[in-house]
């Protein structure tokens, strides 16, 4: 198909084919024409994350049974009472803000 | 001592999908301009403007899409294929007033330089003379630069349709253009 070197019209498909066009602004319309960039708020996931926990975290102080509370929870933990309401209230808190930090710091990464 | 080395459509292609890089994508329209803008004026037959319009489409729409871009591919034939569908949409939309319309002349390009400004416009005017199949084939195979194969697959016809384009549009043109074939 092109071989040039003895035909004309191969040579000058060939020629014409290969001449640059020059940009004329083509590239600069053509960047003005974009959709404009996406620029989330920087504080939009974060805040979507902390507040589904505390959201999490009110939910389950409200429905907690009577008596439980996180304190209660924290000292049956110290003494090595992993099985009680206020006990596994502490530990769920914990898993929650724990999963909380891992997702901001991928974020931030 | 050397700046660093133009990165390859493909690199640039991931900084546009992972990092909304504009840059990146200008450079991208810089470095394929002239191919797209080249095979849209050889398809709307010498009409700079329509084939300019159509090349803008054609990079807006490759912004859009770019992550459906597959990296096995040429970049530049993932182009190509996105301004030959973007001529083919304005094509069928305008197709009966293309068809009535008598005085379908292009406009004359503006003169170039070196060899043969004259011959640049006799070769334009007679291509935009050509059947709609046979511009397409000369306009993939030579101004995109695609193999008869990847012509035939973007165009989605056979392979020996191509073939036959190509050489009864190079009969035609030599005909037009007096241009004698090589013996």
């Amino acid at each position: 198909m092109k071989d040039a070197a003895n035909d004309p019209l191969e040579w000058l498909l060939l020629d014409d084919a290969r001449r640059p066009l020059p940009d004329d602004g083509f590239a600069r319309r053509v960047a003005l024409a974009l959709p404009p960039a996406r620029r989330p708020s920087p504080w939009l996931r974060p805040a979507l994350v902390l507040g589904s926990a505390a959201v999490g975290s009110a939910a389950a102080w409200t429905f907690a049974p009577a008596g439980t509370s996180l304190a209660q929870g924290f000292l049956d933990l110290a003494r090595l009472q992993s099985h009680t309401p206020s006990a596994l209230a502490a530990i769920a808190l914990a898993l929650a803000m724990a999963v909380t930090a891992a997702v901001l710091v991928a974020e931030e990464n | 001592m050397t700046g660093r080395p133009d990165p390859a459509d493909a690199e640039l292609v991931l900084a546009v999908v992972v990092r909304d890089d504009r840059e990146a994508f200008a450079r991208l329209v810089r470095r394929h301009q002239s191919m797209v803008r080249s095979v849209l004026r050889r398809l709307a037959r010498g009409d700079h403007g329509l084939a300019d319009d159509l090349a803008q489409e054609t990079f807006l729409l490759a912004w859009r899409n770019i992550r459906a871009f597959r990296y096995d591919a040429r970049f530049s034939t993932w182009l190509y294929r996105i301004a030959l569908n973007a001529w083919l949409s304005h094509a069928r939309k305008r197709r009966e007033v293309l068809l009535d319309d008598p005085d379908d002349t292009p406009e004359a390009p503006p003169p170039g330089e070196g060899i043969a400004a004259a011959d640049r416009i006799d070769l334009e005017r007679a291509l935009a003379g050509l059947p709609d199949g046979e511009r397409a084939a000369i306009a993939a195979c030579y101004y995109a630069d695609l193999t008869h194969e990847e012509a035939a697959e973007a165009l989605g016809i056979p392979l020996g349709t191509v073939k036959t384009h190509i050489l009864r549009a190079k009969a035609r043109l030599r005909a037009k253009l007096g241009k004698e074939e090589p013996r």
